[in-house]
């Protein structure tokens, strides 16, 4: 199961912070916004390979099945997994150390998805997910196409696009 | 002890009335989301994620106080109750009941706000008011006289089935983060989403069209819209000639806003205003969506009835997804108002000048004449202090002094009182004010119905205790009343719900097992198995004759404009993390954390001609005041305008006193001001 961002969705709203830092104490989840016009969610994205446990000398990050796994025992703060992310999801917490989305192992669909009023964060494994990104971006494109070629607009029912 | 359970709750933030679970275990309560909750679907913002914060705050009250030389002295109930009731009694005997005045809460529940104002008025007195007068007071009167029914006509979730969804005046994403789920979900399926605001926010991110009109132009836009709609016949020729009345009076009034003329006043271009007008118009359910940026001017009234009137002009109400959503602030502020806790309504929105409907309220409470006659506003009261005419005031779960506009001014007036009475689960900077504090229980700690934004009223059983000695407003009204020699005799809230329903016509339906339901019940539910009515007008309307009127207003320019002393302009508003006077997201770690000072946007252009630069510390200025704040530079902002948050304090020493001649709310929105940083150039 994966977790994906729908940047176009975020309203900038920070429940995912809060309910994350509700659940771990620290959040791993960070709302940057961008010139005042967008946000995009910062976290985690379990990449396989992925670069961070590629660096991680220590094995306190290590490869699973569908995650990158954190030991905080392992962990020798030498930072490296930090330089490594392209994403900028892995930091160092105030208190904790080392902060990484983990997906909420524990939930049966982790506490930010539940929590993203904006349907933003998107839970399921890659077919579902992307199929629901996917399915909005076709409702989007094709009111775009249907204005520009002066065309009505195609009015969708209630999960003609985008819902399950 | 594995003692586990899960108790279903509405979240104590904003007024959608979202539910979750409060899990308590021995680790402490914790947030369950409630998936099958119909307005929220589990979701929460931020704040409602932090709501178990303020619940074991240190901070909470735990003990009646008294003020003494020394400082705040710890006292019994018994004689706090005794003090209460005493003080009362002298001065309704020195200086007769309308010395008294009552500030319910819209934090409070239905049961507790209705005996609040039953007991006010039962002492005689009429000054009862809530902070509704300065959120959506102006909705009340002019849907009332356009409608009949002066609320939201849509349930939230609802938005999903608009075609256009029309924004003034409302920055949901980040206020009501809620709605915006179902906005989206309406723009998965093709819906325009229209936005006028004079700010860029994360709500005009996701517009189609945006119209950055200036401060308070509203009525100019939606007459240019309405100018456009019957120049262009877009207008329902039956739903008008069926369901209203005074069309031909809007045609001649709307005449001379042409989208050239709209334009020069607004600042968007005449072919946003006739875009605008061709969607809203043109597709097949349009609701409109608006909160404070309509409300709080000094024409507050006639912006809430232009929009009524641009729903009605174009049939966009009584379907699904066609409607008018005033988005309300306060937990309960609609179940407030229904109550009565207002000045100008008894309970069931009965007009205090109507002696008709008040005879039918004296019958049912077998009380003696009650007070006729529009009593003091949450606004008049400290004006009435300060004249000596009101001498005791009752203040419930509101941090008035920060609330109210030009506050300092207020601060000043409320000292004048013989006593004040403040009752709230923190010691706000009014309770600060007080002679006497009572500590009460936050929402999750007593049990009763509170009433959302949608209508939709809902049973919130009681989680936790209340820390130390702190109580219900419920039972410290029952108590005092009883003191008072008052027939208040209710074994609970169950019981005061039920007298509620034969009182408010409206809540006749709705018992406790009802609104204990998923998702409670949506008024009007007239009789016990009426399963309550989420979109209103479907058929008629409320209004004499059932027949809507449609009432053609001007735009009136705001009160204050910019001037040589004073160039710019203030306008306030809310940010994602923080809740109105901020008593308790200021005490809110995970909040504050994010969110920790006041701060005032402005446009790069102005930062640099008052040589600002961002994070300085700013001085602004307006002719009530002065205060600190630290400077944001940013495009979200016009050139000429800036923007603060009203969740600290200093914000309400700036803002206008001007109020709205018939809602009497102040005009938070407009206020003409100068800037200077620290470094001393003004």
């Amino acid at each position: 199961m994966y977790l994906y961002v729908d940047i176009d969705r975020c309203i900038y709203c920070h429940a995912c912070e809060i309910a994350c830092e509700r659940v771990h104490g620290e959040s791993r989840i960070s709302l940057e916004a961008v010139r005042d016009r967008a946000c995009v969610p910062v976290l985690c994205h379990h990449c396989d390979p992925a670069p961070c446990a590629a660096v991680c000398s220590g094995g306190a990050l290590t490869q699973g099945e569908s995650s990158v796994i954190f030991e905080a025992e392992e962990c020798t703060r030498c930072g490296l997994c930090i330089i490594a992310c392209p994403f900028g999801a892995v930091y160092l917490g105030e208190a904790d150390g080392l902060q990484k989305c983990d997906l909420c192992p524990e939930m049966e669909v982790p506490a930010c998805v539940l929590t993203c009023p904006a349907e933003a964060l998107v839970w399921g494994d890659g077919v579902e997910r992307t199929g629901v990104l996917r399915r909005r971006a076709a409702g989007r494109v094709a009111q775009y196409y249907a204005e520009s070629s002066g065309r009505d607009r195609i009015s969708m029912p209630q999960g003609g696009a985008g819902y399950e | 002890m594995a003692d586990e359970r899960l108790v279903p709750t509405v979240c104590p933030y904003c007024a959608l009335g979202c539910g979750f679970y409060i899990k308590i275990n021995e680790g402490g309560p914790m947030i369950e989301y409630m998936l099958d909750h119909p307005t929220n679907e589990g979701s929460l913002c931020a704040k409602g994620n932090a709501s178990m914060e303020i619940i074991n705050h240190p901070d909470r009250l735990r003990h009646p106080l008294k003020k003494t030389e020394a400082g705040w002295s710890r006292i019994s109930w018994d004689e706090a109750l005794a003090t209460v009731a005493g003080k009362i009694g002298e001065t309704v005997r020195d200086h007769g009941p309308d010395a008294l005045g009552f500030l319910g809460s819209a934090k409070s529940t239905n049961e507790e706000n209705y005996l609040f104002q039953k007991m006010a008025r039962t002492l005689g007195s009429k000054n009862v008011d809530c902070c509704a007068r300065r959120c959506h007071s102006p909705t009340i009167p002019a849907f009332k006289r356009a409608l009949g029914a002066s609320c939201m006509t849509n349930p939230i979730s609802d938005l999903a089935n608009s075609d256009c969804i029309f924004v003034i005046g409302s920055n949901f994403a980040e206020n009501h983060p809620i709605v915006a789920r179902w906005a989206l979900r309406a723009k998965d399926r093709g819906a325009k989403i229209v936005v006028a605001d004079p700010r860029i926010t994360p709500t005009t991110w996701h517009a189609d069209l945006h119209l950055q009109i200036k401060l308070g132009t509203d009525v100019a836009l939606l007459n240019g819209m309405m100018n456009v709609i019957i120049d262009e016949g877009l207008w329902d020729r039956k739903f008008v000639a069926d369901r209203t009345v005074g069309f031909e009076a809007l045609v001649d009034k709307v005449a001379g806003y042409t989208p050239d003329k709209v334009s020069g006043i607004i600042g968007s271009t005449p072919e946003a205003i006739v875009r605008a007008a061709r969607i809203y118009a043109g597709s097949d359910s349009s609701a409109i969506v608006y909160s404070m940026g309509i409300t709080q001017h000094s024409h507050g009234t006639n912006n809430v009835t232009a929009c009524a009137d641009l729903a009605l002009l174009t049939g966009q109400l009584g379907r699904s997804g066609a409607g008018l959503y005033p988005l309300r602030g306060q937990n309960n502020v609609q179940g407030a108002c229904d109550m009565g806790v207002l000045a100008d309504f008894y309970p069931g929105s009965v007009s205090v000048h109507d002696p008709r409907a008040v005879q039918l309220i004296e019958e049912a409470w077998g009380t003696g004449p009650l007070p006729m006659g529009m009593g003091m506003t949450a606004e008049t009261m400290p004006v009435a202090a300060a004249s000596g005419n009101l001498r005791f005031l009752y203040i419930i779960g509101e941090d008035l002094v920060n609330s109210d506009s030009s506050s300092s001014r207020g601060r000043r007036e409320l000292e004048s009182l013989d006593f004040m009475v403040v009752q709230d689960i923190f010691m706000t900077d009014t309770a600060e004010m007080a002679d006497l504090v009572l500590p009460a229980a936050a929402w999750a700690e007593k049990e009763g119905t509170f009433t959302s934004s949608e209508r939709r009223v809902q049973w919130s059983p009681k989680a936790l205790d209340p820390p130390g000695e702190a109580r219900s407003d419920l039972s410290t009204i029952l108590d005092l009343a009883r003191l008072l020699g008052l027939d208040f005799d209710y074994a609970g809230p169950e019981e005061v719900l039920a007298e509620i329903g034969r009182v408010v016509p409206s809540y006749a339906g709705i018992s406790m097992a009802r609104a204990e339901e998923r998702g409670g019940v949506i008024w009007p539910c007239p009789f016990q198995d009426h399963p309550g009515t989420p979109i209103l007008h479907q058929e008629g309307f409320t209004a004499p004759g059932g027949k809507a009127r449609i009432v053609p207003v001007d735009y009136l320019p705001p009160a204050e404009e910019a001037t040589l002393d004073y160039p710019l302009l203030l306008t306030t508003g809310r940010e994602a993390l923080h809740h109105n006077a901020g008593s308790m997201t200021r005490r809110s770690f995970s909040l504050m954390k994010r969110a920790p000072e006041l701060f005032v946007e402005m446009n790069p252009l102005d930062a640099d001609r008052w040589s600002i630069i961002a994070d300085d510390l700013v001085e602004v200025e307006t002719r009530r005041g002065a205060a600190w704040a630290r400077a944001r530079v940013t495009t979200r902002q016009e050139e000429g305008v800036i923007f603060m948050p009203f969740h600290f304090p200093e914000t309400n020493m700036l803002t206008s006193d001007v109020i709205d001649p018939e809602a009497r709310i102040p005009e938070f929105k407009v206020a003409a001001c100068r800037i200077g940083s620290m470094k001393g150039v003004i």
